[in-house]
C-alpha cells in the first residue's frame, strides 16, 4: 500500500494502487499513519475530500494538503480513504474517522507540509505509484 | 559530481559555468571534512538550482551546516535584486521565522541539578509540545489579527513579556508591513490554537549551562558567566506559517508562467518581488514572522512561570536575544562598491550583523549582534557574535545549526527510545517527549559536529565564538 522513504532532514513514502483513484486513497493513508497512530481510529463520521490541480502530480499534493489540514487544522484523523471522481486536474472523495484524541491516536510528527521534492505520480505496468516527501 | 574549487580550505566554490542557467558562482563555507559530508547528499545540486533564480545578486551562498532541503537547500542564503529580483517561498520554507530565543536565568548550574527533574516535569506540564493538543492561550479573530501584526508586542501589551524581551529581539520581535488580509482563513485557523506551543521534529526547549566563555567582552555585555544556566528555546510560527507557504506555493506555481519564469526545481518557485502576487507573499510572511516572536514570547512566559514554581519568586528570566532562521527580509548591501536594496532569504541561516550596526540593540552595538546556534539535541549550543566578514561575504548572514547528516529512519535503527534516554541521562541530560519518536529521531549522531560548523565560521571571519553551552534538561515534540 505505501513504505516510508528517507531523506536527510525530513519524510516521504511511495504509495502504490491499482488505479489512480486506490493510489490517492492509499497516499492519504501514509500521510495519516506519518503524522498519528491511526491503529485506533474509529470511523464515526464522514468528511468530504475534494481537491484541483494541473496533472496527477500537483493533483496529489493539493489532495494531500487538504488532509493535511483536517490532520492539523480541524484536528480530525481518518483511517479509511474513498476517491469517487478523479481526473488530472480534480479529484473528490471522503474519508471516515473521527476528532483527534491524544491517547487514542498518539501524535508522531507535525507534518509542516506537501513539497514538490522528487515528486513523481507514474504508472508501471498495472500500477500506479506516487512518490512524496513532506516537510516535517 | 559537482566539482567544488578551494583555495584556502574554508571557501569551496561552484563556478557559474558549472550548470546551465546558473547566473553567478556557488560559494559553500565548510572544511575539507564537512565539505565531503555536504557532498553525500542533493545539497549542493539545490545550491546550484538557487544560482538560477532571476535577479540574484552575489554569490549563492550555503553555510557549513548545509543539507539537503526542498527547493532551497537548508543552510542557504540568497538575495535577490529589491527591483528586479524574485521572491521564492521556498526560499523561507515551511516554518517561516523558526528561530531561537536564548534566555540567562540567575541560577547556577548545581541549584538546577539538584531539582533538574523536577524542572523538567514542570516545565514539561505548563509548556506543551502541541503535537496532540492544544496552546494554553485563547485567540479571538482580532487578537489573531493584531498578534499578526504586532508580534511580540502584543505579548507586551497584554502583560505576557517584559520590554528587553521585544528590545533583544531581531527586529523589535516585529516586522514591519504584514498583512492578516493575505493570511488566509486555513492558516489562521491552523495557527490559532497553537501559540504558546513548541511544535515536533527539530524543535524543543533546551535547559543548558555556560560551560566556556571564549570572548569576555562579548559575556560580559550579555551577562554570561561559566556555570550559569540559560534557557533555550527554538521554534518557529507553527501551522500558521506552513499553511502561509502552503498557499503561496500553490498560487506561484501557477503565476511563474504568468511571469515567464521557469526552474529546474518546482519547490523553488518564485514571482517578482514587486508583482502583487510577491507583495502578497512579503506581507503573509511577515504576519506569520510575527506569530512566531508571539509564539517564542509565550513560551517564555510560561516558562518563566515554572522556574518561579521549582525555584521560588527571586528566579529571573532575562532574553538575552532572539534570532530568526527561516525568512527573507529587504535589507542594504554592499555589492561591488556599490549600496543596493537586497531582499535576502534565510534559509536554516541566521543574521549577524557586526559591530556598530543600527539594527542592534544599544547594549549589544559595540561587541556584534548575538548569534544563538542551536547544537543537536544533548550535545551543544553555542553564543557568537556577528562580524564584519558576514557583511563583506554572506549579506550578514551564518549557519544556524548543526546540520543534519542521517535520515530519521537511519537514525531509529538499532535502538530504542528507553536506550537513548539513559545513554543521555548518563551524560547528565534528562528528556521528555511527548512522542517516542521524537526522541530517537534527534538522536546526536544523526547530527554534524556542530562545533565543526562553527569553527568554520569563526575562522572564515563571519562570526566570533562568545560561548559554549551545554545541555542539562530536554523538552520536546
Amino acid at each position: 500500500m505505501f513504505e516510508v522513504l528517507e531523506h536527510t532532514a525530513d519524510i516521504g513514502f511511495r504509495a502504490w494502487g491499482s488505479t489512480p483513484a486506490e493510489l490517492f486513497a492509499h497516499a492519504a493513508l501514509a500521510l495519516e499513519a506519518i503524522a498519528v497512530d491511526t491503529s485506533q481510529v474509529e470511523e464515526r463520521y464522514v468528511y468530504p475530500i475534494a481537491a484541483a490541480g494541473e496533472d496527477y502530480e500537483t493533483l496529489l499534493v493539493n489532495w494531500l494538503n487538504e488532509v493535511l489540514y483536517y490532520v492539523d487544522g480541524e484536528r480530525v484523523v481518518m483511517g479509511r480513504f474513498q476517491i469517487d471522481q478523479i481526473s488530472p486536474e480534480r479529484v473528490s472523495g471522503k474519508g471516515w474517522g473521527e476528532p483527534r484524541d491524544p491517547v487514542r491516536h498518539p501524535p508522531r510528527l507535525v507534518v509542516k507540509g506537501v513539497t514538490y521534492h522528487q515528486l513523481s505520480v507514474k504508472q508501471e505496468g498495472e500500477r500506479w505509484v506516487a512518490q512524496v516527501f513532506l516537510d516535517i | 559530481m559537482i566539482e567544488v574549487q578551494t583555495d584556502d580550505g574554508i571557501r569551496f566554490r561552484i563556478p557559474k559555468q558549472e550548470s546551465l542557467g546558473m547566473r553567478t558562482d556557488v560559494l559553500v563555507f565548510a572544511s575539507p571534512e564537512l565539505i565531503e559530508q555536504i557532498r553525500r547528499d542533493l545539497s549542493l545540486r539545490q545550491a546550484v538550482n538557487v544560482a538560477t533564480l532571476p535577479g540574484i545578486v552575489g554569490p549563492s551562498l550555503a553555510m557549513p551546516d548545509i543539507h539537503q532541503g526542498y527547493g532551497f537547500p537548508i543552510g542557504g542564503v540568497a538575495a535577490t535584486d529589491w527591483e528586479e529580483g524574485v521572491v521564492s517561498p521556498g526560499g523561507v520554507g515551511f516554518d517561516i521565522n523558526c528561530g531561537v530565543r536564548l534566555v540567562t536565568t540567575n541560577l547556577e548550574k548545581d541549584e538546577v541539578r539538584a531539582k533538574l527533574r523536577e524542572l523538567v516535569n514542570q516545565v514539561f506540564r505548563d509548556i506543551p509540545c502541541g503535537t496532540g493538543g492544544k496552546g494554553r492561550i485563547e485567540l479571538r479573530d482580532k487578537e489573531l489579527d493584531e498578534v499578526l501584526v504586532k508580534g511580540a508586542r502584543w505579548m507586551l501589551e497584554r502583560g505576557f513579556a517584559e520590554e528587553r524581551d521585544v528590545e533583544c529581539a531581531e527586529e523589535g520581535g516585529r516586522l514591519e508591513g504584514a498583512d492578516p488580509a493575505h493570511v488566509s482563513s486555513r492558516a489562521k485557523e491552523r495557527g490559532r490554537p497553537q501559540l504558546g506551543t513548541i511544535g515536533s521534529g527539530n524543535h524543543f526547549l533546551e535547559i543548558q549551562f555556560v560551560q566556556q566563555i571564549h570572548h569576555p567582552e562579548a559575556a560580559r555585555a550579555m551577562n554570561l558567566h561559566e556555570g550559569q544556566v540559560v534557557v533555550l528555546i527554538h521554534c518557529g510560527s507553527r501551522g500558521l506559517g506552513h499553511q502561509v507557504c502552503t498557499d503561496f506555493l500553490a498560487e506561484m506555481g501557477a503565476a511563474m508562467k504568468r511571469y515567464g519564469i521557469s526552474l529546474p526545481d518546482r519547490q523553488l518557485a518564485c514571482v517578482p518581488i514587486q508583482s502583487q502576487e510577491g507583495q502578497a507573499y512579503l506581507a503573509a510572511m511577515r504576519a506569520s514572522a510575527n506569530f512566531a516572536w508571539a509564539n517564542r514570547q509565550a513560551i517564555l512566559h510560561f516558562l518563566r512561570d515554572s522556574f518561579r514554581r521549582v525555584f521560588g519568586n527571586h528566579v529571573k528570566l532575562t532574553t538575552l536575544y532572539d534570532v530568526c532562521h527561516n525568512i527573507a527580509k529587504r535589507e542594504r548591501h554592499e555589492v561591488d562598491g556599490k549600496k543596493r536594496d537586497v531582499l535576502v532569504h534565510r534559509k536554516g541561516a541566521t543574521r549577524a550583523f557586526p559591530p556598530g550596526h543600527r539594527e542592534i540593540p544599544a547594549v549589544y552595538r559595540h561587541i556584534g549582534q548575538p548569534v544563538l546556534i542551536p547544537g543537536s539535541m544533548g550535545t551543544a549550543s553555542w553564543i557568537l557574535v556577528g562580524a564584519e566578514g558576514a557583511m563583506r561575504e554572506t549579506f550578514g548572514s551564518v549557519c544556524h545549526g548543526a546540520g543534519r547528516l542521517m535520515s530519521r529512519t537511519a537514525a531509529k535503527k538499532g535502538r530504542t527510545a528507553k536506550q537513548v534516554e539513559k545513554e543521555l541521562e548518563e551524560r547528565g541530560v534528562i528528556v521528555r517527549s511527548e512522542t517516542k519518536d521524537g526522541i530517537l529521531e534527534e538522536v546526536p549522531e544523526a547530527y554534524k559536529d556542530v562545533d565543526e560548523v562553527i569553527e568554520v565560521v569563526h575562522r572564515a571571519g563571519l562570526a566570533h565564538k562568545v560561548a559554549r553551552l551545554r545541555p542539562m534538561g530536554v523538552i520536546k515534540g
